[in-house]
């Protein structure tokens, strides 16, 4: 995450010929304002009303409740908002049945305590969150949808991100990096939901990304890319592409092809994202609201 | 090694130098006498400061003790995790051992679940040594301390101040309902990954169940207010202490004041944002809780930085 060059952001000619404008926590550009905030986790007053609102006693340890980040074209209403929040009501409706960790094992021929009650909850936090959208209205109020198609609309496209494109060195306009939760697992591994936005004069592009690894037992991850090209001329329309993919293997199937089975092995998932088999993949493309 | 080696050294680690090798070595085989002298239910008398985690986060154990008092005029007591996760382990490891050698009577440090050989390979202190070193010398000699032949635990497993507040890293077992039973918990037998020391060390209490809970990674145990009640109880204590959870306000009472969390690492893993806090007792074990925030950026010898972008796919 840390890395060694100190970046002073982009120079004013850089802004100037992209027609960009920083503004606090941020940057406006060919329509769009983009912003990302970044707060402290919870406190005993903000987590009992995340308790309350998602209706269970069971959150990821560090939920950074008040970072966000937001993406809003003003002339179409169209708004992209990325919070925990939203991730972790995904995450309650997923459910998952819980995945044990290889502890569990030897844990069986433990005596019990007769009272002994088992908690049955989803501990790794694994979302099917891919941001939430709205259009907002002239008043200000946004219609929000959770996720498939709500007040935004998205529909199957064959059309991919332009990786290619996506290389080229543009300048950077804007970048930042927002975890929205992360929990160590009791020491089993590591969960965390981020989002990363790069904002450069031809569109921006942003990865949000839920990364699992329970050691010895499993890694998934759950990658939502989006990617706006802005187009020429102020009326042109955004188009903007989501690809969703989403990733698992067994550390047991990893080690039957030779990789390491040890989790030092796996602390960045950049690094072996390609050696997890993809579950589901598809893209979308945004319907712009009429 | 005399009081003055050791106060050199001391005095070097306190800058976050660390020392060689071959000082290393003396100093773990120093305090391994020392502390496999202690019981597993260490007493402490008051006052004495309590502290929770720490984590390797060096700078900010410096800020602990300007908000607590130098060591040897205030007495501590850390309830574990000293290493991992931060990037100063080996610094804030030596020190806290290096005045434990010097001081071992006025600081008191008992086992963490981190203080593993298995866990530390995992989350950073490995990694660290290597980095520090070029070797794994140092790493194996401060795990020998935590799990020597992975057998033998050298720190005490909770300690007992006044005979009236019961300290441990993590919290409760349900195979211990006295003292007396962690007291003939064998150090040197026991095999630290179940059983009741294990417990010792990881569970947690938990407000949606009243006796005992199974995490639903289906190892671990949880506590609820009647298994604090009771235990507080036949013991004679007045309240548990442990450490071992994050919280954003750096303490947390649970279980009408049965039992406290105590957490100091502010800013964990350094993007947090939480405080910190120690809770301080005097010679009547009246409790004052200390908080503080983490150690300014320009203080840790690195410039704060926007992040760098990067042409992430």
């Amino acid at each position: 995450m840390a890395s060694a060059a100190a970046w002073e952001g982009p120079t004013a000619a850089e802004l100037k010929t992209a027609g960009a404008e920083v503004i606090p926590g941020g940057v406006r550009v060919k329509g769009w304002v983009i912003q990302s905030h970044k707060g402290p986790i919870l406190n005993a007053a903000s987590l009992q009303r995340f308790e309350d609102e998602l209706q269970t006693t069971h959150l990821p340890e560090m939920v950074f409740g008040e970072s966000f980040l937001s993406l809003q074209h003003t002339q179409t209403g169209i708004k992209f908002h990325f919070n925990a929040l939203d991730a972790l009501k995904a995450w309650k409706k997923e459910a998952l049945p819980p995945v044990e960790v290889p502890a569990a094992a030897k844990w069986k021929f433990r005596s019990k305590p007769s009272d002994q009650v088992i908690l049955d909850y989803d501990y790794t936090f694994t979302t099917p969150y891919c941001g939430s959208d709205a259009v907002v209205v002239n008043s200000g109020t946004p219609q929000t949808s959770l996720d498939g198609c709500g007040t935004l609309c998205w529909e199957d496209t064959n059309d991919r991100i332009d990786i290619v494109a996506l290389s080229a060195k543009e300048p950077i306009l804007f970048y930042d990096e927002v975890i929205l939760y992360e929990d160590e697992l009791a020491d089993n591994g590591i969960s965390f939901l981020t989002v990363r936005v790069r904002v450069m004069p031809t569109g921006w592009f942003l990865l949000l990304r839920f990364w699992l690894r329970v050691d010895g037992v499993l890694m998934r991850l759950r990658d939502t890319r989006l990617h706006c090209l802005f187009g020429n001329g102020d009326g042109a329309k955004p188009v903007v592409l989501r690809e969703c993919c989403w990733r698992e293997a067994t550390f047991a199937t990893l080690s039957a092809k030779g990789y390491p089975s040890d989790s030092a092995a796996y602390a960045d998932p950049n690094l072996i994202a390609h050696k997890l088999p993809i579950v589901t993949q598809k893209t979308q493309k945004l319907k712009n609201p009429t | 090694m005399g009081a003055s080696d050791l106060d050199r050294q001391i005095e070097q680690l306190k800058r976050c130098e660390p020392l060689t090798e071959a000082e290393v070595k003396a100093l773990c085989l120093k305090a391994m006498e020392i502390l496999i002298e202690e019981s597993n239910v260490q007493r402490v008398d008051a006052p004495v400061t309590i502290c929770g985690d720490i984590h390797g986060q060096f700078y900010d154990m410096k800020e602990l003790f300007k908000v607590g008092g130098d060591c040897p005029k205030t007495n501590y007591l850390f309830l574990g995790d000293f290493v991992d996760r931060g990037f100063y382990s080996v610094e804030t490891f030596l020190l806290l051992l290096a005045l434990k050698v010097r001081y071992p009577d006025r600081i008191t440090l008992i086992r963490g679940n981190h203080e593993s050989r298995q866990i530390t390979q995992v989350y950073g202190f490995y990694d660290e040594c290597l980095r520090k070193y070029g070797s794994v010398n140092v790493w194996r000699y401060c795990t020998d301390i935590f799990d020597y032949l992975s057998s033998i635990c050298f720190f005490s497993l909770s300690a007992l101040i006044e005979n009236k507040i019961f300290s441990v890293h993590g919290g409760l077992s349900p195979a211990i309902t006295t003292l007396d039973q962690i007291r003939v918990i064998d150090r040197k037998q026991e095999v630290p990954h179940d059983g009741a020391m294990c417990d010792l060390l990881w569970s947690d209490p938990e407000d949606t169940v009243d006796g005992w809970g199974l995490s639903p990674r289906g190892a671990g145990f949880l506590f609820g207010g009647n298994v604090v009640s009771s235990f507080n109880h036949s013991n004679n204590i007045d309240y548990i202490c442990r450490a071992h959870q994050l919280v954003m306000e750096g303490y947390k009472w649970m279980f009408n004041s049965k039992i406290v969390t105590v957490w100091s690492a502010p800013n964990y893993c350094y993007r947090c944002g939480n405080i910190a806090a120690i809770l301080e007792l005097d010679e009547n074990l009246n409790k004052q809780f200390r908080v503080f925030e983490a150690a300014p950026h320009e203080s840790r010898g690195v410039p704060a930085k926007r992040p760098a972008p990067d042409y992430f796919l």
